[in-house]
């Protein structure tokens, strides 16, 4: 044990900081009764600190507090780091080495002259391209997603026969990791996966197909793959939005006769709206943020973010630029997204009066 | 012994304790292996400790990490003391120069030839900076057992690419296998057979001249191996952007007759391949010569370690010429070490594949030397990143369809402009 603890003291502050944390809270609270209720008191001075300074009204930011700092470094830091390196330039991820750009960056990404060489550039053209990429991808994957969960849920609603098994296999690819997800329909799509395989077998085509890089199919196994995996979610919100409707509504209706297309119509769609927005805004923003599944399989068009992983350097190509000129493509997207949001915002509030 | 006498042994006991914990450091490597190097490194520090008191903690990570994240970590000093890195001379930067660490002269006399590829462009740096681990080169390797399944005659030394071409098909179409020829997706690979078809890449003044008629002849070349069939879906036109993908997957899984890649992959094929015979073979050649592209790793420490002498003891104790020499042997690689290159350098335990493999590729080193100078200015270029990715990003839209050669190729030539001009 003295060992482990000598170890955990070498080299590390940490151990000393609490240690004095503890004398500190001694000293401060005094502890007195129990065992327990000393410890608590040593543990806890600083919210009987402030607690007994300024009352309980401040005691909730306090538990705030460490949520919000883990969110300010891993979510705010990132994004106004990402602003200062969209108006500096260089390699260096370092700001004393970043010399301040204007908007070279912005022009860099978007301008149709290359401002280095004064020649046509070609970033643009890729930027567009992912951008025109990935919303084909998400036209067609969100509106079938959704409607695939809405199916989804209404089947799992009514009362099936095991009804809970079904429920954890629509639900179990949502516990996969994406790359899990990605190395499984590898498997399934590739060349000599399982799916050309078995179409040979049929005689269906005659020579086997890279499902995820042939030209004509990648986008088409992207939406089904990635739908695949989040169909379970959002079939879930919308299970939770159905049973939250009223039983006795649909006993009403019953009595009046209605038909159950009827009673879909009229009574299940407009009551589950706010939970279709939520879900359809949801998928909306995920969709455009697509990549773990599609890296993980390789496929073979670009997406906004691997536009933006890319072009930062992450793939092992760093260029003098690329760190700024992807921070840019970023902030657009980011941009676009919080327009997203506030658009389900509104709606919601609209819905909720 | 009085008190007095007890209490200062004690006291000079006590110090020369201490003192001697304090000149004992601990050498962080942060290390990649495409076969076993680092595991060879991790056995040979122990002789490194045994003779200086230092320790060695070898990290191994996978390549990408040193390819990705190095850099970042040098730029915010959360470096490693030293790192075994390919990218020689784009790190230059924050390299600890080994020069007041070691006997410059032995250096020079042995590693001579490569100190320049660490040094800072412009010829006026004179510093040490890195022992190179091996030398490398691109060629390619054969599936043996597939050539003599399908009855076809291997193309002897001197055979051009389109020789080999033909020479693979029949052994693809005779067997069946998935390709004939896979490549990994890196211009690295991509350029000796293109300086084969007489692409110069740089012009007089050494700066990148990429598209010229040996280029286009070549992609035009490329672009057709993929639509016969001769390369697959799965290689070059699976990627997208810059992104580099390792054929050899391929050619372990005998989905290949031939692998284009580098003498690096000597000592994995020889732990990983047993059920068949595989040989490297001369670089094919064409009207521009016999191109093959050099390049090698080195063992860099950094100006941000805490630990310089130790550091820079540990990369010269590796430099040294008997343990140089038992590097290269336990690790199966071309050594950099210019005394051993004229010596030979004896593989005790290599298989007549492997000594033949390392002959050969030292071969097409010789030959690009000659017949390519070109690849030495290609590797020597500190922005020979941009080119790696630019190339495969537009051949691939080529290949597929996307865009026209035409198009692709004055891509490749706006794009690696832009990217060098930035």
């Amino acid at each position: 044990m003295w060992t482990a603890l000598e170890a955990a003291f070498v080299g590390s502050g940490w151990p000393y900081v609490f240690v004095a944390y503890l004398i500190v809270g001694a000293l401060v609270s005094r502890p007195r009764g129990s065992f327990t209720a000393k410890t608590m008191a040593v543990l806890g001075w600083p919210i009987e600190l402030v607690q007994k300074r300024s009352g309980t009204g401040s005691l909730p930011y306090l538990f705030l507090l460490p949520n919000l700092l883990v969110f300010g470094i891993f979510t705010f830091a990132p994004l106004f780091i990402n602003v200062g390196f969209s108006f500096t330039e260089g390699q260096s991820i370092n700001f004393s080495e970043r010399p301040y750009a204007g908007t070279d960056n912005w022009q860099r990404l978007l301008s149709e002259t290359q401002i280095d060489t004064g020649a046509e550039n070609r970033e643009d053209d890729k930027f567009a391209r992912s951008v025109m990429d990935t919303a084909v991808f998400v036209v067609f994957q969100v509106p079938i997603m959704v409607l695939f969960a809405l199916i989804t849920a209404l089947v799992l609603n009514r009362d099936i026969v095991a009804r809970g098994f079904w429920r954890s296999i629509f639900f179990y690819p949502v516990m996969l990791s994406p790359v899990v997800v990605g190395f499984l329909w590898t498997l399934i799509l590739k060349r000599q996966g399982v799916l050309s395989l078995t179409l040979m077998e049929w005689g269906w085509i005659d020579a086997p197909i890279q499902w995820l890089t042939d030209p004509g199919w990648t986008m088409f196994w992207s939406i089904f793959v990635y739908t695949w995996a989040h169909l379970g979610f959002y079939m879930l919100i919308l299970l939770a939005g159905l049973q939250a409707i009223p039983g006795d509504l649909y006993e009403a209706a019953e009595m009046d006769g209605a038909s159950d297309w009827r009673m879909l119509r009229r009574i299940t769609l407009p009551l589950l709206m706010p939970t279709l927005l939520v879900v359809t805004v949801l998928s909306l923003i995920k969709a455009f943020q697509a990549f773990e599944e599609l890296y993980a399989m390789q496929v073979s068009w670009i997406s906004i973010v691997s536009y933006i992983f890319e072009t930062a350097g992450l793939r092992g190509q760093p260029t003098a630029h690329g760190l700024g000129v992807a921070a840019t493509a970023s902030l657009i997207i980011a941009g676009f997204l919080a327009i997203l949001s506030l658009v389900q915002l509104a709606l919601s509030r609209r819905g909720a009066r | 012994m009085n008190t007095r006498t007890t209490l200062w042994t004690s006291c000079m006991s006590a110090a020369l304790l201490v003192g001697g914990m304090a000149a004992a450091d601990e050498v962080e490597v942060l290390c990649y292996q495409d076969g076993n190097e680092c595991e060879v490194m991790t056995a040979m520090a122990e002789d490194f400790t045994a003779a200086t008191g230092h320790t060695v903690k070898m990290n191994v990570v996978g390549f990408e990490v040193i390819r990705d994240q190095l850099e970042n970590q040098l730029q915010t000093d959360a470096a490693p003391d030293v790192a075994r890195i390919t990218n020689t001379g784009g790190l230059n930067p924050f390299y600890l120069d080994l020069t007041p660490y070691v006997d410059a002269a032995f250096w020079e006399e042995n590693y001579g030839a490569i100190l320049p590829w660490y040094r800072a462009p412009g010829g006026e740096d004179k510093g040490i900076y890195g022992w190179g681990t091996q030398l490398t080169v691109t060629g390619p390797f054969v599936n043996v057992t597939m050539f003599d399944d399908a009855g076809v005659e291997m193309p002897g030394e001197g055979a051009t690419w389109d020789e080999w071409a033909v020479a693979l098909k029949e052994v693809q179409d005779a067997l069946g296998v998935t390709a004939g020829l896979v490549m990994d997706r890196t211009a690295h690979r991509w350029a000796g057979p293109a300086f084969s078809y007489g692409a110069k890449f740089f012009d007089d003044a050494g700066e990148p001249m990429l598209v010229d008629a040996g280029f286009r002849d070549f992609a035009e070349t490329f672009i057709g191996w993929h639509e016969s069939g001769l390369m697959p879906a799965e290689g070059w036109p699976a990627g997208s952007g810059t992104q580099y993908r390792n054929a050899a997957p391929l050619f372990l899984s005998g989905d290949a007759v031939m692998h284009m890649s580098g003498s690096w992959m000597v000592g994995n094929y020889d732990q990983n391949i047993t059920d068949f015979e595989w040989t490297a073979v001369p670089a094919p050649c064409g009207p521009g010569g016999c191109g093959a592209m050099p390049g090698g790793a080195g063992l860099v420490a950094f100006k941000s370690t805490d630990v310089p002498e130790a550091a820079a003891a540990f990369i010269d104790f590796m430099a040294q010429t008997e343990n140089a020499a038992r590097f290269a042997a336990e690790t199966n690689n071309i050594t950099a070490h210019s005394g051993l290159q004229k010596s030979g350098v004896e593989y005790p335990d290599a298989s007549p594949a492997v000594s033949n493999a390392l002959a050969t590729f030292a071969a097409n080193a010789g030959k690009a030397t000659d017949s390519t100078p070109q690849a030495y200015t290609f590797i020597g270029y500190p922005k020979n990143g941009v080119i790696y990715g630019v190339v495969p990003d537009y051949i691939t839209q080529a290949i597929t369809g996307e865009i026209s050669l035409d198009e692709a190729l004055s891509s490749i030539d706006a794009d690696v402009a832009a990217k060098i001009a930035e």
